[in-house]
């Protein structure tokens, strides 16, 4: 028999119980389009952030912590501190651990490749507002803390960016506005509100009065998962912040910082970076560049999304177990057929090959099917996500494939039918030709 | 010219003491354009030879030839080919393919040694016109009558050209004016075509329009009768 006829002849058999057929590659098509829809959502989200991380840049910039700090934080979120109270230890748990003193900021300078190092001070406000309104808004500002960091900034109608990102060493007050506040603050615009001003209300701690400062508006940014709803000033706005928040009180209080940036010089490498991040540890700080915040939001997804696959995963085994009880019926019923063909000189191997091609076309066309709803979900989910629960994050595509992971998946498919196949294909090729032509 | 000879054929199923002999020691030449039927009461052996001449069983003993080539050397292979090309079947059941066409169920043997598809059909049609059903070469095999179903049978059987066929019981199945007309059918292929016809059956007027009648009983030839010279067919043998 020509191969060609093995394959007809296979397909033809499929087609003689429809209703079974349909159900063994409805079973595969659950569980191929449950890994495809996965896999693509993963693509899609780790498209997302990686554009983010690109257009954010922040190469050459790393954030320091204490270790004292991360440990502090992981027992209070129950990880590691068990049940048990936690003895005091002055060396991972007073105060003065969790912070980072001037010394230690002096050492971290010296650090190999490390430019600059930047304490990341306490800079809060209480209000935004403007003299376009009475209304004020709350505002979470955050001094830019190197300007190797390229935030998004939203592009107006015209195509053109609105505004920049906020000059470091600019001695004008600056701030960055997240989007929405343009509008709210009374201005006709994005546009419009770039280089206007502001006003910040800020606390004095010590007297809890409220003083206000004024900030020129340097851009608009667009909303993204890096930026985490913070609004960027200058060193200039946030010296004056500071000037406000810690009058009349000892500047001890003003130099307590529990985070640090730095500089360093990107020519050295991932092993300079790695030699940076060793030189911190020793002195009892951890770094973290962008990369390795956005790798741990990553790696978390990746394993909502592993669970997910290994449903999808069970599912097909489930579905390659109704193929070989698809096919075991298959053979039972055409023991005749066979008896007769073997008779008539079809060999051994090729019967083998038409029920495992049998196999084979179950999991092609569940899979395929599969690929195709899949295909149709990003169609169809894709513009209602960005229209819904994504609008705030422009260029985020919910569900996005890759040709080659589609054409594997389906490959794999075929090739777990093929080997749930192998078991009533080999019953079949084995059969008697007498004793299956006696057969009832 | 011997078409199918075997020697010493013995065979047994079951081992020791459930050991159960069906064939005990035959010997048989089958000359080429002979009509031979295998008669004998049930469980006498008989479908069990008919089985071992058409190599579908390996015989526990004994050799078996076709064609002056000896079967056991043979391989699977040249075994499976060697009944696609010189061998046609025609069961008692039929066995056909009741949801396909007539036509692809006379295909069929030709499907399997490979013959493109357009030689295939023209064969196939040709073989139906042999047995008078070329008219029905599209209807399904599901809706013929006994007597029909075995005329396509037959023409599967014929399709292939083939030096022997085997037909087991092929009007058992048949009420005896449709029987009749199948056995004209087989002998008129014997006849024209030189095709050597091996029966299995019990019906002894059957076995009595063949050349030779060899009686089967507890797995050893008993009788092995050839018709009165007479009425021998011309072509019929040497």
């Amino acid at each position: 028999m020509k191969i060609w006829d093995v394959i007809t002849t296979a397909n033809s058999n499929l087609m003689r119980n429809k209703g079974r057929t349909f159900l063994t590659i409805l079973a595969i098509f659950i569980g191929s389009f449950t890994i495809i829809a996965t896999s693509g959502i993963r693509t899609g989200v780790n498209n997302y952030i990686d554009a983010q991380l690109d257009s954010a840049g922040g190469e050459g910039y790393i954030e320091i912590m204490p270790e004292a700090m991360r440990d502090m934080a992981q027992s209070q979120m129950g990880f590691g501190g068990g049940d048990e109270p936690q003895e005091y230890d002055p060396k991972k748990n007073s105060a003065e651990m969790r912070a980072i003193n001037k010394t230690d900021l002096a050492k971290i300078r010296k650090i190999k490749g490390v430019q600059s190092v930047k304490p990341a001070r306490n800079v809060k406000a209480e209000y935004i507002t403007s003299s376009e309104t009475d209304k004020k808004f709350v505002i979470s500002p955050q001094a830019l803390p190197s300007d190797r960091i390229n935030l998004d900034i939203a592009k107006g109608k015209d195509g053109k960016p609105d505004g920049r990102l906020v000059s470091i060493n600019d001695p004008t007050p600056e701030i960055d506005l997240l989007p929405g506040y343009a509008k709210a603050l009374g201005f006709k615009s994005d546009e419009d509100a770039v280089g206007k001003t502001v006003k910040l209300g800020v606390v004095e701690s010590a007297t809890m009065q409220v003083r206000t400062v004024e900030a020129r508006v340097a851009g608009v940014l667009n909303k993204s998962v890096i930026n985490m709803g913070r609004s960027w000033i200058n060193t200039a706005l946030e010296d004056k912040i500071l000037d406000i928040t810690y009058a009349k009180m000892p500047q001890s209080y003003r130099d307590q910082v529990y985070f640090a940036t730095a500089e360093w010089d990107t020519k050295l490498g991932d092993k300079g970076l790695e030699d940076i991040k060793d030189g911190l540890k020793k002195l009892g700080y951890i770094g973290m560049t962008m990369e390795d915040e956005v790798g741990m939001v990553k790696s978390f997804f990746d394993a909502i999304i592993l669970v997910f696959t290994i449903f999808g995963g069970i599912a097909l085994l489930a579905a390659s177990i109704g193929i070989i009880n698809t096919l075991f019926m298959a053979v039972q019923e055409r023991t005749r057929e066979i008896g007769l063909m073997k008779a008539m000189g079809l060999g051994k191997g090729k019967i083998f090959l038409m029920f495992s091609i049998e196999a084979i076309s179950l999991g092609f066309w569940g899979s395929a099917i599969g690929v195709a709803a899949a295909y149709l979900a990003e169609v169809i989910v894709n513009p209602i996500a960005a229209d819904t629960f994504l609008s705030g994050l422009p260029g985020f595509e919910l569900i996005k494939y890759d040709i080659t992971t589609l054409a594997l998946l389906i490959l794999l498919v075929m090739l777990i039918a093929f080997l749930a196949g192998t078991l009533p294909a080999r019953r079949a090729s084995k059969k008697d030709p007498i004793e299956a032509l006696r057969y009832e | 010219m011997n078409v199918i000879a075997a020697r010493g054929l013995k065979k047994s199923y079951g081992k020791k003491s459930s050991r159960f002999d069906a064939l005990r020691g035959i010997d048989i030449d089958i000359k080429e354009g002979e009509s031979v039927a295998i008669i004998g009461k049930s469980g006498s052996g008989k479908s069990t030879l008919m089985h071992l001449l058409a190599l579908l069983d390996k015989p526990t003993e004994g050799k078996i030839g076709v064609n002056g080539k000896i079967a056991s050397k043979l391989k699977e292979r040249q075994v499976n080919k060697l009944r696609n090309q010189e061998f046609g079947f025609v069961f008692q059941q039929f066995f056909m393919n009741a949801n396909d066409s007539v036509l692809s169920n006379v295909i069929l043997p030709l499907k399997i040694s490979g013959i493109s598809k357009r030689e295939r059909k023209n064969r196939a049609m040709e073989a139906l016109k042999t047995v008078e059903l070329d008219d029905k070469a599209k209807a399904k095999a599901r809706d013929l009558s006994g007597g029909q179903k075995q005329r396509v049978c037959i023409a599967r059987a014929l399709v292939n050209n083939p030096k022997v066929i085997f037909a087991d019981e092929p009007t058992g199945n048949l009420d005896s004016t449709t029987g009749e007309k199948i056995e004209d059918l087989l002998f008129s292929l014997n006849l024209n075509n030189r095709i050597t016809l091996i029966i299995v059956t019990h019906d002894s007027d059957l076995a009595a329009r063949c050349d030779r009648q060899l009686h089967i009983k507890d797995g050893k030839i008993k009788k092995d009768l050839a018709k009165p010279k007479a009425s021998v067919k011309k072509g019929g043998r040497k």
